[in-house]
C-alpha cells in the first residue's frame, strides 16, 4: 500500500504540531535563554516545511492523475496479504502473551503456524520448530542468562 | 608500541579467535543468502555481542561484515541475484561472465579483489585515523556541531534519490531521538509517564526493527522461492586471477580508492561505493563497448570498492563518533553500551582499543580467503536452504534479540513498532539509512549545539569563529545551498543518481 506524498505530508505536519504543542510545557531555566524546548521546536518546524512541500508535490501528482492510494501488486494477491497479516498477529500475540504464557510454548506456536502457513512440509515444520526454540532457548537463557519469560514453566517446574 | 602488544594479546586469545572464526562463518551465510543484508547481520549479532568484552564484539561485528559483503557475490555469479545490495552494482556482469562459462574466474576475481580491496580500507584506515584523532583532539563543541550536521547532511545527499525524502526521514530520526532525558538541561521530554521512555528509544532493538524486520516482512510475503537448484560446477576458482591483476592493476587501486572516500563519507556504504566506482571503471575504460557482455573489467574495481568502503567507514566513526554508514552507526551504539565513547580520546585513553580494531580488519581479511574458498565451493549447499524455513527463524531471533537488550518486552515493542514503521518508510520511498544516522547523531548534535547556542549567547558568528569550525560550516552551508537550488530548477541533488538506485 503506497499513499500519495500529499497524505504522508498531512500526517507529519499533524504529529508535528503535536510534537511543538508538547513542548510548551517544558520548563524554563532562569537565566537560560534555550532550554530543552529549542531543539524540538527546530525539528518540527522543519519537518513542517517538509511535510508542506510534499504536500504539495503530491497535489501536483494528484492532478496529474495519480491515485490517493496505490495497493502494492503483492497485496492485491489474497494469500500474499494474509501472509503479512498473520506475522503481525503473531508479533501482537508475542507481546501481550509473552509474559503470562512463556517464551517456549510460543516460539513454538510461532514458528509451526509460520513454517505450514508458508509451505514447509508439515513433519519438517514441527521438527524445525522444536530444534529451533530449543537452540535459541539454550543460547539465550543458558548461555547468555538472558531471562526469556518462563510463564507456563514457573508452574510446571 | 606497548598498546600495539596489548592489542595482540587481546586478539590472539583462543576465546576471541573462536569468535572471530564462528563471526565469520555466520557473516559467510547472512550475505551469501539472498535479501540477508550485512547491516541485518550486524544487527543480528549485537545482542549476542552484548555480553562479551569490547575486542570479541568488535571483533564479531567487522568479521561477519568483511565476510557477508564478500559473499555476496556469490549468488549474484550463480543465480543473478544479489546476496547483499553492495553486489547489486555487477550481478548482471558477474552472471553473463557465468553463462560464458567463466563462472570461476568470476568468483576468483570476486574473492581475492574482495581481500585486497579490504586491506586497502584498512591501510588507510590505519594510516588516518591517529592523524585526525590529533587535529580532533583540540575541537570545541562548534566543531562538533558543524561536524555532525555535516555528516547528517552528506547521508541525505548520498542515500537518497529524492533530498526531500532523504531530509523527512532525517528530521524524523532526529525528532524520535529527542524522546528521553534531554542531553542539555536533563529535563525529560515525551516520555508520557512511562519510566522505559526515559531512557530514550532503545537503539539495538530500533535498528534490529528497521533493518531486518522491514526487511523480513517484505521477505515473507514473497517467499515462494524454496532454495536454488544450480547447475553449474565449480572448478579451480584461482587460475587467470593473476593475470587480471596484471592487466587491471590500476582498476584494483582506483576502486579502492573510492570505496575508502565513499565509506568514510557518512550515510553511503559499500553499495554506493560498488555502483559509484563501477559506473567510473565503464566511463574510464579502453573497451566500454564489453560493459554488460560478461565483462571482468568494472566488477575489479566494484568488488574492491565495496569491500574497502567497510574499512573507510570506520575513519570517522572512530575519530569523531561520527558513523560512515549503517553497519558503524550500530557499532557507535555498541560502543557507548560498552562505556567507551568513540572520538578522538579513546587514541589517548585506549589506544590498545583501536590498534585491536585494526588488528582485527587485519585477521578477517587474511581469514575471508580460505573461507571465501570453502563459501563459494559449498555455495550450491548454502544456496539450496529454504527461505520459507529460514525466515521465521531469524523472525524468532529478531524477537529474543531484543528483548534480551532490554530484558524486557519493551524492547520487543519498541522492535516492531520501529520496524513497522521502517516497512512503511520503504514502501513510500523514504531512505531509511538517514533516519538510523538521526537517531545515532541525535544526542551529540543536540548536546554540542546546546552548549554552543549557550557559549554564543545569540552572537551567531562565534559558530564561525574558529577557523576548522568556519571551514566545515561554510561546507555544510554550500551543500545545504546547492541542494536547494537545484531542489528549485528541478533537479535531483543527488551523487547516485549517477548509477541506478539498488
Amino acid at each position: 500500500m503506497r499513499a500519495n506524498d500529499a497524505i504522508a505530508g498531512l500526517v507529519l505536519i499533524i504529529l508535528s504540531i503535536v510534537m511543538i504543542a508538547l513542548t510548551a510545557s517544558f520548563p524554563d531555566f532562569p537565566g537560560q535563554k534555550y532550554g530543552p524546548s529549542l531543539f524540538p521546536r527546530i525539528l518540527g518546524a522543519g519537518l513542517i516545511v517538509c511535510g508542506g512541500i510534499l504536500m504539495w508535490n503530491g497535489l501536483t501528482a494528484r492532478r496529474l492523475g495519480a491515485p490517493w492510494i496505490e495497493i502494492a501488486p503483492w497485496a492485491k494477491e489474497p494469500r500474499r496479504l494474509a501472509t503479512f497479516v498473520l506475522v503481525l498477529v503473531l508479533l501482537l500475540l508475542y507481546i501481550f502473551a509473552a509474559e503470562t504464557v512463556g517464551f517456549i510454548p510460543l516460539a513454538l506456536l510461532f514458528l509451526v503456524t509460520l513454517f505450514v502457513w508458508l509451505g514447509v512440509r508439515p513433519w519438517i515444520a514441527a521438527a524445525t520448530a522444536i530444534a529451533g526454540t530449543f537452540t535459541i532457548y539454550w543460547f539465550f537463557a543458558t548461555l547468555l542468562r538472558v531471562p526469556l519469560p518462563r510463564g507456563w514453566l514457573n508452574s510446571i517446574l | 608500541m606497548d598498546a600495539l602488544l596489548t592489542a595482540s594479546r587481546l586478539i590472539f586469545d583462543p576465546y576471541v579467535l573462536w569468535v572471530i572464526t564462528a563471526s565469520a562463518a555466520f557473516g559467510m551465510f547472512v550475505g551469501a543468502m539472498p535479501g540477508l543484508t550485512a547491516t541485518m547481520a550486524t544487527a543480528l549479532l549485537v545482542p549476542v555481542t552484548f555480553f562479551m568484552d569490547p575486542v570479541p564484539a568488535l571483533g564479531a561485528i567487522v568479521t561477519a561484515t568483511a565476510m557477508a559483503i564478500f559473499a555476496g557475490d556469490i549468488p549474484a555469479a550463480l543465480l543473478r541475484i544479489p546476496g547483499t545490495p553492495a553486489s547489486a552494482a555487477y550481478t548482471d556482469e558477474s552472471y553473463a561472465m557465468s553463462k560464458k562459462g567463466q563462472l570461476d574466474l568470476n568468483l576468483g576475481v570476486n574473492l581475492v579483489f574482495s581481500v585486497l580491496g579490504g586491506f586497502v580500507g584498512v591501510a588507510i584506515l590505519i594510516v588516518c585515523a591517529p592523524a585526525l584523532a590529533e587535529v580532533a583532539i583540540n575541537f570545541s563543541s562548534f566543531e562538533y556541531f558543524w561536524l555532525a550536521l555535516l555528516g547528517l547532511t552528506c547521508a541525505v545527499f548520498m542515500t537518497s534519490d529524492v533530498p526531500l525524502k532523504g531530509i523527512t526521514s532525517l528530521l524524523f530520526g532526529l525528532a524520535v531521538n529527542c524522546i528521553g532525558i534531554d542531553p542539555a538541561a536533563g529535563y525529560p521530554r515525551f516520555t508520557f509517564g512511562s519510566v522505559e521512555l526515559l531512557q530514550g528509544i532503545s537503539f539495538i532493538p530500533a535498528m534490529i526493527g528497521m533493518f531486518a524486520l522491514s526487511e523480513l516482512l517484505r521477505g515473507m510475503v514473497h517467499a515462494d522461492a524454496t532454495g536454488a537448484v544450480i547447475a553449474q560446477e565449480i572448478g579451480n576458482i584461482f587460475s587467470g586471477v593473476f593475470g587480471v591483476f596484471k592487466r587491471y592493476w590500476f582498476n584494483f587501486l582506483r576502486g579502492s580508492a573510492i570505496g575508502v572516500l565513499i565509506g568514510a563519507l557518512p550515510g553511503a556504504g559499500a553499495d554506493i561505493a560498488a555502483w559509484i566506482s563501477f559506473a567510473i571503471s565503464k566511463r574510464f575504460s579502453k573497451e566500454p563497448e564489453k560493459f554488460g557482455t560478461g565483462h571482468i573489467e568494472g566488477i575489479v574495481d566494484a568488488t574492491s570498492a565495496n569491500n574497502s568502503a567497510l574499512g573507510g567507514a570506520w575513519i570517522p566513526a572512530l575519530v569523531f563518533g561520527i558513523p560512515g554508514d549503517s553497519i558503524t552507526a550500530i557499532v557507535i551504539g555498541v560502543l557507548y553500551m560498552k562505556g567507551m565513547n568513540p572520538g578522538p580520546t579513546v587514541f589517548l585513553q585506549n589506544p590498545q582499543f583501536i590498534y585491536a580494531v585494526f588488528l582485527i580488519f587485519i585477521l578477517a581479511n587474511i581469514l575471508m580467503l580460505p573461507l571465501g574458498w570453502i563459501a563459494i565451493k559449498g555455495g550450491k549447499q548454502l544456496l539450496r536452504v529454504p527461505r520459507n524455513v529460514l525466515l521465521p527463524v531469524i523472525l524468532m531471533f529478531c524477537l529474543v534479540g531484543s528483548y534480551a537488550m532490554t530484558n524486557s518486552i519493551y524492547g520487543v515493542i519498541m522492535m516492531v513498532v520501529m520496524g513497522l514503521i521502517g516497512w512503511l518508510m520503504e514502501e513510500h520511498g523514504f531512505p531509511i539509512a538517514p533516519a538510523i544516522l538521526g537517531l545515532v547523531l541525535g544526542e551529540m548534535l543536540e548536546q554540542n549545539f546546546m552548549t554552543s547556542m549557550i557559549k554564543a549567547d545569540g552572537a551567531f558568528i562565534m559558530f564561525f569563529e574558529r577557523p576548522i569550525a568556519a571551514t566545515l560550516g561554510v561546507v555544510t552551508l554550500l551543500i545545504w545551498g546547492t541542494m536547494l537550488w537545484r531542489g528549485i530548477r528541478g533537479r535531483p541533488a543527488t551523487l547516485s543518481a549517477a548509477a541506478p538506485g539498488p
